[in-house]
């Protein structure tokens, strides 16, 4: 009887240690955003630590439309991104720890979005690019953490020609080439924030904001493949 | 009996396809805003210019109005253009639209009058 006991508790503390973190709630893992219903969002400028000088574009230039879409005021980007450099305030590195009251006075900032581009790393003829992203959105009022994410994402930017026979894996290799172009990184940004906002909730322009907390939040840290065809 | 099982189990397949439209549509916005970003160049100021103008008037996002920030942003570059007036006014239907962007805006409009 002792032994099945201990067989039991045993077996009971294995299982328990094998469980991965059950799914909560938007309202729960975002609880911040719920409670203080923001509606202005400031585009910080990316933070890069990868090795890719050019990161930091393809990023800002592709956190705007998630955001929009999900129903917040964005601030425009262009815009305030001058007043930031005007300010020498363009290195938003200085600010992910320090009170952002400012942000809401200047720019009528409710949340502020950081992003750190942990690496960003690409394999020529594979035409595979690596990323980890961090997304940090901060309460301008509060200075709290509302929302955070970090992504760690293998894209693969290849393409299939549809060409036949023996030159087929030439041809492929030659397109992909092409599609990793600078400008196709655009597209690797993209696929990864639209991923990673699909669970932000639901600002007050869409029909469905103040409904969507019983909806479950993502995991805080994620692994995925993504590709071209990613919307 | 089996009819009404199979067209349910269809209606339901197909309602779980359907995609939600979008609030709004942005045209080739990411691509040209990179390259505004990039190069700041007549060429790219002018895909760029060209990109809010679709934006404005092709809109056909579900809500129905131009996206928040696209006056403002269209304003500005006009504003780096020299098309003082003309940015102006972008600035204030952003206001129009949008009310909660008057912070901003208005601070952004006493730098241009200073």
């Amino acid at each position: 009887m002792k032994n099945i006991l201990i067989i039991i508790v045993v077996a009971v503390a294995f299982l328990s240690s094998c469980t991965t973190t059950a799914p909560i709630a938007k309202s729960v893992a975002y609880k911040g955003m719920y409670d203080e219903k923001p509606l202005t969002v400031l585009l910080m400028p990316p933070i890069n630590r990868s090795t890719n000088v050019e990161a930091k574009e393809y990023f800002y230039s592709t956190l705007y439309i998630p955001i929009a879409n999900a129903g917040f005021y964005v601030i425009s980007p262009f815009l305030s991104m001058e007043i930031l450099k005007k300010e020498s305030a363009y290195d938003a590195e200085l600010f992910l720890n320090s009170p952002l009251t400012k942000f809401g006075e200047v720019f009528g900032a409710d949340l502020a979005l950081f992003t750190i581009i942990h690496k960003w790393d690409k394999s020529g003829l594979a035409a595979k690019v690596y990323i980890q992203v961090e997304y940090i959105i901060k309460s301008t009022k509060t200075n709290e953490v509302v929302y955070t994410r970090t992504g760690d994402v293998t894209y693969d930017a290849s393409v299939s020609t549809g060409v036949g026979g023996a030159w087929s894996g030439l041809a492929d290799i030659a397109a992909s080439a092409i599609n990793t172009a600078a400008t196709k990184y655009v597209n690797v940004a993209r696929a990864c924030n639209a991923y990673t906002f699909k669970d932000l909730p639901a600002g007050k322009y869409s029909p469905i904001y103040g409904t969507d907390g019983e909806q479950l939040a993502g995991e805080k840290l994620f692994k995925l493949n993504l590709n071209s065809k990613y919307k | 009996m089996k009819k009404i099982l199979f067209i349910s189990i269809t209606v339901l397949m197909l309602a779980s396809c359907t995609t939600q439209k979008p609030l709004y549509t942005w045209g080739n916005y990411e691509i040209t805003s990179y390259n505004y970003l990039k190069n700041s160049d007549e060429k790219s100021t002018q895909q760029l210019i060209e990109t809010y103008q679709q934006i404005i008037e092709k809109q056909k996002g579900s809500r129905g109005v131009v996206p928040p920030g696209v006056y403002a942003d269209y304003g500005f570059v006009l504003l780096q253009a020299n098309r003082t007036e003309e940015g102006k006014a972008m600035l204030l239907k952003e206001v129009a639209l949008y009310p909660e962007s008057k912070i901003f805006i208005d601070r952004i409009l006493k730098i241009i009058e200073e």
